[in-house]
């Protein structure tokens, strides 16, 4: 077992206890909302938001290495702590000021182009503005041998979906091993686990017919080889664009479970939960007396509305969200009825997304899988065949990636799916519906609005980890550029840490709107690997010859 | 950016909206030549122009390339002021690095090539390395060369400004329509049958179609030498700065630099077998090639994360030169390709050389080492340009 005394850390120069087996930011989350950094562009605050590793908003810097995130990190006694980007520090930093300069928007297309003689100036000063941590100051500790595992089958993602396929794969006599990058216990018996194993590159199978998955622990590096292989990687809280919504406060429902302290209680009092269906109805069982107001953008399912009633919670459906207000913490929202309605002003300490879940599909992509535009949730998922086979010969899937949200339904597609590995027969007519179906999405009638009564007044970052405003998509369209993998060459959405997770749902909705057509013709963009920013140190340990030959 | 209008007959029809022909239908508008239509298969920066490093070095062997790369640095420095977008092109040097005695040759001859053109290019000892590259590790490195205007840009504000002035003179530029076919009527070209669309007449066709090339002037009936050859990128996380020059290793033609927005953006020679055809995907080889041969230097970047990694394709020729000219086999049919990688880095001053082919204007550029027609040339002795990397 694990070390139960507190740990005790150098946070930003002074002696910190934090409580053990928890994460640094659930450590820090007890003496209220964490603040790590400032943006990247404006300085502008920015607190945690998605506490699954993947937004650039919990970065910090552990024993001179640069961009840890602390929703991920467990610091280890003695850890020296500091934060980043900001100066004297991320509550107040001088060069927010840069954000109250550039009200409107920084404009490095068309700025800082004259007099030419004043170029290696302009470079010298954005140069030391750009970036987020220092370089590593140290050369670190040499990296382990490498590794290499074959298996009959490699499961990956140990949700219900992936346990309830593992543990079929293996109670038919295959070799099993199940990856997950949580810290994951008890595995299906007999199951080989790699947890804390992020599943970082899966190219499409060689001549061989025989799968290479390469994945990393921390700074070292595996090449797991498998003739099939599961991919039930889940999904993940979607962010939504409104005025103010990258404020210290609000966060995806992921990232408010990430910031629970050790009695389970949430850094905020008085919640604006948006959502009206299944996750945001999680949400209030799970925060019921911090919760302020249930704001949707569309429908309010009965149940929460009952529910919500019970606790005396007011709810708001079809309702935009048109401003968030609170320099270094979210105080307040105004609410606005679609169509039209009156304005409602809400004191709050926190948003909390819960409206949209969308499935992670890099794997999918990376591996060539054929893919298919679901528009109710506004998403590409794998395509399936009747016996729930996908495209690519070996590659089978199921759970959120595959539109069983529900646990029950994912575990359900989750056994379909093993039997179909083991060359069984396996129906998708028999399982439960899929959640994901055909039609518009719910929220592309909320963006038409948004974009129609946009007052021009506060910042809508588009894409927080490069600090794109709306502003600039708009720019890009009216210049004349179309589709989503232009517009993001154009301004750079996309390209950050979170390798677009957090703003492209939302940008191809949006574009669907500028360029009056379907979010599929808007186009998605080519998944580049790595899965996640994974060390070079891990990449480097890869054993040799682990690419296949070129398939046929 | 949709197929655009119906005209049917130019003067001239450039293939490939990249640096090249965007660049060449510039300086050809400017000059009134035209109607100008170009003409690209996919959406803009698909190719090459939006998937390369960003480098432009004069550092080289041979001076017709040095005086190319030169003009070009000054029209890049210039290209802000100009053009109305800012590519930000930071000259902050290029570093070639040698880890032998044969290396050190190499750098001997770059060395004399540059310093005979003007430019103060400088020999360093491995001990004055380091303080370019903080960190590096001087084991193995033997010594190097350094040309401070050597630089980095950005590559896609370039793109966008001359697809912007390119149109705002009039040019067509039609994006998603590829070339199918070349007409031709005896020895002369007529125009290109394109998809979607249809014939196109035109007088000119230019073949700018980078990794594409190759196959445009075999499809229209032309034995080139030309072949692509796909090659891997990838970007860090960004940091703060800590890195001014682009750093080249002869060795493995590692190469990487700091972008502006602090990321390490590099990549290394892989040799990928051939006819794995046009697809741009990433190799599991690339990755770890390129992890060992960056923290084998740099170890202290070892915990830095990979952030993406891309492809795209070189368009090389066997003397590393670029092709440029009319096609004596194919009148009216103006090769303007062969660039293997460095196409941006010379595009200001090679897409002028292309238009003066057009404009019937004296060049500069000696067809027996440019010309299309030089590897059928018996007896070629003149030397290859060595230098491929980076």
């Amino acid at each position: 077992m694990a070390d139960p005394r507190p740990r005790t850390v150098e946070f930003r120069g002074r002696p910190l206890a934090l409580p053990a087996g928890a994460t640094l930011l659930a450590g820090l989350a007890e003496r209220g909302l964490p603040q790590f950094q400032r943006s990247v562009r404006y300085h502008r605050p920015r607190a945690p938001f998605c506490g699954v590793g993947h937004c650039s908003q919990c970065l910090v810097r552990v024993n001179g290495v640069p961009n840890v995130r602390a929703c991920r990190y467990e610091p280890a006694p003695g850890d020296r702590i500091t934060t980043e980007n900001a100066w004297p520090s991320p509550r107040w930093d001088l060069l927010g000021a840069l954000d109250l300069v550039f009200g409107r928007g920084l404009d490095s297309l068309h700025g800082f182009r004259r007099p030419v003689w004043a170029m290696p100036l302009y470079h010298r000063v954005i140069r030391r503005l750009a970036g987020y941590g220092a370089p590593p100051t140290a050369d670190p500790a040499p990296i382990a041998p490498p590794r290499e595992i074959r298996t009959d089958a490699i499961v990956v993602g140990a949700g219900p979906a992936g346990r309830a396929a593992a543990a079929r794969i293996r109670a038919a006599g295959r070799a099993t091993l199940l990856v997950d990058r949580s810290p994951v216990t008890a595995p299906p018996a007999d199951v080989g686990l790699l947890a804390g194993v992020t599943a970082a590159f899966l190219p499409p199978p060689g001549r061989d017919g025989e799968f290479r998955l390469a994945a990393t622990r921390g700074r070292e590096g595996m090449i797991l080889r498998a003739p099939r292989v599961l991919l039930a990687p889940g999904g993940y809280d979607a962010n939504l664009l409104f005025p103010g919504n990258d404020r210290p406060g609000v966060m995806t429902a992921e990232g408010a479970m990430a910031l629970l302290d050790r009695r389970g209680n949430p850094p905020f009092r008085r919640a604006l939960l948006v959502g009206g269906g299944a996750r945001a109805m999680e949400m209030v069982d799970r925060f019921g007396a911090h919760v302020e107001a249930v704001v949707a953008p569309t429908q309010v399912h009965g149940t929460i509305a009952e529910r919500a009633a019970e606790l005396d919670i007011p709810v708001f459906p079809r309702t935009l969200l048109t401003a968030a207000h609170g320099r270094s913490r979210v105080r307040s929202a105004l609410l606005r009825r679609r169509g039209g309605g009156e304005t409602t002003r809400l004191s709050v300490d926190a948003i909390v997304l819960a409206h949209r879940r969308l499935p992670h599909v890099p794997l999918f992509f990376q591996v060539g899988a054929r893919m298919e535009w679901r528009g109710s949730t506004g998403a590409y998922y794998p395509v399936l065949d009747d016996a729930l086979a996908t495209s690519v010969p070996g590659l089978f899937t199921a759970g959120e990636s595959a539109g069983f949200v529900a646990p029950a339904s994912a575990e359900a597609s989750g056994i379909a799916a093993a039997e179909a590995l083991l060359d069984r027969p396996a129906r998708l007519a028999d399982l439960p519906p899929r959640t994901a179906g055909e039609g518009p999405h719910e929220l592309e009638g909320y963006y038409r609005e948004l974009l129609a009564g946009r007052t021009g007044r506060g910042k809508l970052v588009a894409c927080a980890c490069e600090d794109v405003l709306l502003g600039e998509i708009d720019a890009a369209h009216r210049a004349g550029y179309r589709g989503i993998e232009v517009i993001k060459r154009y301004t750079s959405l996309g390209t950050g840490l979170c390798q677009g997770r957090y703003c492209v749902p939302d940008a191809l909705l949006l574009l669907a709107q500028l360029e009056s057509r379907p979010p599929s013709e808007v186009g998605f963009l080519t998944q580049r690997p790595p899965v996640l920013p994974t060390p070079l140190d891990a990449w480097a340990s890869l054993p040799d010859e682990a690419d296949p030959e070129a398939g046929p | 950016m949709s197929p655009g209008g119906d005209r049917r007959e130019f003067r001239v029809a450039i293939v490939g909206a990249g640096i090249i022909g965007l660049f060449t239908a510039h300086h050809l508008a400017r000059a009134g030549f035209g109607p100008i239509v170009v003409l690209d298969r996919g959406f803009l920066s698909n190719g090459a122009s939006g998937r390369n490093g960003g480098g432009v070095r004069q550092q080289w062997e041979t001076p017709e390339t040095i005086r190319l790369a030169r003009e070009s640095v000054a029209a890049y420095r210039r290209f802000g002021a100009e053009f109305g977008y800012n590519i930000w092109f930071r000259q902050g040097g290029y570093l070639f690095l040698a880890t032998d005695a044969l290396e050190l040759q190499g750098l001997d001859r770059i060395y004399a090539a540059v310093r005979a053109e003007g430019l103060g290019i400088r020999k360093l000892a491995p001990e004055e390395i380091p303080a370019l590259v903080p960190g590096i590790r001087s084991e193995g490195v033997a010594g190097g060369t350094y040309l401070r205007q050597d630089g980095t840009l950005y590559p896609f504000p370039a793109i966008w400004a001359l697809y912007e002035s390119v149109r705002r003179a009039g040019v067509e530029v039609r994006l998603g329509t590829g070339v199918t076919g070349v007409l031709r009527s005896g020895d002369r070209v007529t125009g290109v049958t394109t998809d979607p669309g249809g014939e196109l007449r035109a007088e000119w066709v230019v073949n700018a179609a980078g990794g594409w090339s190759g196959d445009l002037a075999r499809r229209a009936g032309l034995e080139v030498a030309n072949v692509a050859t796909r090659h891997e990128i990838l970007a860090t996380e960004p940091l703060k700065r800590f890195l001014d020059p682009m750093v080249v290793r002869l060795r493995d033609g590692l190469y990487f630099s700091q972008t502006m927005r602090g990321e390490i953006v590099g990549g290394l020679t892989v040799r990928h077998p051939p006819g794995t055809g046009h697809g741009v995907p990433t190799s599991i080889r690339f990755l770890r090639e390129m992890s060992r041969a960056l923290t084998g230097l740099l170890p202290r970047l070892g915990p830095l994360g990979i952030l993406r990694a891309w492809s795209g394709f070189y368009d090389d020729t066997p003397d590393g030169l670029p092709v440029i000219g009319e096609e004596e086999r194919l009148r009216g049919f103006v090769e303007a390709n062969g660039f293997g990688g460095h196409g941006f880095m010379l595009a200001p001053a090679a897409s002028r050389r292309i238009a003066a082919v057009l404009l019937g204007e004296r060049s500069d550029l000696d067809p027996a080492r440019f010309g299309p027609g030089r590897f059928a040339l018996p007896g070629r002795d003149h030397a290859p340009e060595r230098v491929q990397l980076g």
